[in-house]
């Protein structure tokens, strides 16, 4: 094995998770496709915050539109790669009925992964930034973004580590798919619906029951979305409630620090999970089985 | 050979299409977990947005009630529109087009199981969401409540009856269709929130064309009936125009069907795989 060939599996991977994710229909569609989807999942929040301020004759503060309209464009690339690399497993061993002939080929199997993940990924990144930039259209959300707090650097360290944490959450789901049947869907829906309630994606931690909040601190997830946040948006005003969430005194430097931490631990654990689904799902005939219903 | 009527024909296909998916529940244990407890993960979550948000706990209720619907709209989406694409995969709709079971037997049956299911993992939610957010549901008629419930599922279920046909033609892209009527129809329908706000923060356009989505007037009904909260429209005209949406999707599903068999029996390709 050359040093070349993991990045060959990588690229060509890479385009082909990108050519199944948009060949499908012809670019208009595909573009209308990126749009609608992302944006109504956050407009549907905006409509909720609307819905809260009239019916409490605007007492809902107005920071609270940007950071659950932020939130949720990020949260997007959360359930792309998470459940977008288990959803590989599926559709590639049930529907096309190639992962044996993957497996089987010299093509690094793990890098293939990465590169079915890495379009996901791109998809995914595709769709925050154009929810995020359609956000900009609506009034509230653009005079209560502090444009002045917009942090590029912050921004790419986050994004980069993030990727990698998304990426070792998505080859734990995976390995797990290699030796379950089609309707272990469940699980990353799971895992995706945890994220989505534990983790500050819509409320902060702090309307959660007191026993939760070290749960929801506990995931990587919650770090990730409250560094994208502040590289976006800024930290939260002085006085508003979001100023009370736990994390509000941590540094940039310190939510990076404890990002790349947890996120060190989830790639040992994606890699020695992996190794040991593989081996059993080589050993089990589950590489070429085909689970049906 | 015994005589069979058209009628009882109809009847012991449908029940043989509703077999697979009651005995399904029955088998793999794993929809208990993956049809109660998760759905009520992403409803606690939005019920405590509005908490947060310091809203009548009449909202929680609608996140509650958003959360059973969207339920339904899923299996008329997955169970229901894609279904008859993934009967082609796996080799099952030519032996339906062949067989002499009406193919409206076939989908009732599928709408039947579906909608059997789907009741299981609503009540689960609604009673989950009762508890926890302790938000009380008191229709002002027990006897309104059901007649809005069963014409917003006829006209659903004949949507999807409808959508199974079409999807077929369109192949590939009906994965992605499918895909795309989740979020784009949540926001539209008001799924999480009252209608009304839709029209105050767009344009009433936007919820006056929605109300021809089955889900739209069913759900704006229901709030009606278990919040008291004002809908749109008035409940009377909303039930009229369910009414009107049940027999106009059955009436296109028929004939989208008997299309779709000439088709089959004409050409010779919609029955070919991953087309």
């Amino acid at each position: 094995m050359t040093l070349s060939e993991p990045f060959r599996t990588l690229k060509w991977a890479t385009w082909l998770g990108w050519q199944i994710e948009s060949n499908w229909a012809d670019v208009r569609l595909f573009l209308l496709y990126m749009v609608l989807k992302p944006v109504s999942g956050s407009m549907m929040l905006v409509m909720m915050f609307y819905a809260a301020k009239y019916i409490t004759n605007g007492r809902v503060p107005t920071e609270f539109l940007p950071y659950i309209y932020v939130s949720s464009a990020c949260y997007g690339i959360v359930g792309r790669v998470m459940f977008g690399l288990s959803n590989v497993v599926i559709s590639d061993r049930e529907n096309y009925r190639m992962l044996k002939y993957i497996f089987i080929s010299p093509a690094q199997f793990q890098a293939y992964f990465l590169g079915r993940g890495l379009a996901q990924a791109a998809e995914g990144v595709l769709g925050a930034v154009i929810t995020i930039s359609v956000g900009l259209l609506i009034p509230d959300v653009r005079r209560s973004v502090n444009y002045g707090a917009f942090d590029l650097g912050w921004l790419i360290v986050f994004l980069s580590i993030g990727s990698v944490m998304l990426w070792a959450c998505g080859m734990i789901l995976a390995s797990a798919m290699l030796n379950m049947s089609r309707s272990g869907t469940f699980l990353s829906e799971g895992i995706a619906g945890v994220v989505y309630f534990l983790s500050g994606v819509v409320f902060p931690i702090t309307v959660l029951p007191s026993w939760l909040q070290p749960v929801g601190l506990s995931l990587p997830t919650t770090y990730w979305l409250e560094g994208m946040r502040r590289s976006i948006t800024g930290p939260a005003p002085e006085g508003s409630p979001l100023s009370k969430s736990p994390l509000a005194s941590w540094s940039n430097a310190e939510l990076a620090g404890m990002l790349a931490i947890t996120t060190a631990v989830l790639v040992v654990v994606s890699q020695l999970f992996y190794r040991r689904s593989v081996l059993r799902a080589w050993r089990r005939g589950k590489i070429e089985e085909a689970t049906g219903m | 050979m015994t005589n069979i009527t058209p009628f009882q024909l109809f009847y012991r296909a449908a029940q043989a299409r509703t077999y697979p998916r009651i005995a399904w529940m029955y088998r793999h244990k794993t929809w208990i977990f993956q049809e109660t407890l998760l759905p009520i993960l992403s409803v606690s979550a939005l019920a405590f947005v509005y908490e947060w948000m310091q809203a009548p706990r009449e909202y929680v209720g609608m996140v509650i009630l958003g959360a059973a619907m969207t339920a339904f709209w899923m299996n008329v989406l997955w169970s229901m529109g894609g279904q008859l694409y993934w009967e082609r995969d796996s080799g099952n709709l030519e032996l339906y087009i062949m067989s002499p079971a009406p193919m409206m037997s076939i989908l009732t049956g599928m709408a039947l199981g579906g909608m059997l299911m789907t009741l299981v993992r609503a009540i689960a939610i609604v009673s989950a969401g009762m508890i926890l957010f302790n938000v009380e549901f008191a229709p002002t008629s027990w006897w309104l409540l059901a007649l809005v419930f069963a014409l917003t599922m006829t006209a659903l279920y004949g949507l999807g009856a409808m959508f199974s046909s079409l999807f077929l033609l369109w192949g590939r892209e009906a994965w992605h269709t499918v895909n795309l009527l989740q979020e784009p129809v949540y926001l539209a329908t008001g799924m999480n929130f009252p209608l009304v706000a839709l029209e105050r923060v767009l344009h009433w356009f936007i919820p006056a064309v929605a109300l021809f989505i089955p889900l739209t007037a069913g759900m704006d009904a229901l709030r009606q009936v278990l919040f008291r909260t004002p809908g749109f429209i008035p409940l009377e005209w909303e039930i009229g125009l369910l009414a009107a949406l049940s027999a106009i999707f059955l009436f296109f599903a028929k004939r989208t069907l008997a299309m779709l068999e000439r088709k089959a029996k004409e050409q010779g390709t919609i029955t070919v795989k991953w087309k």
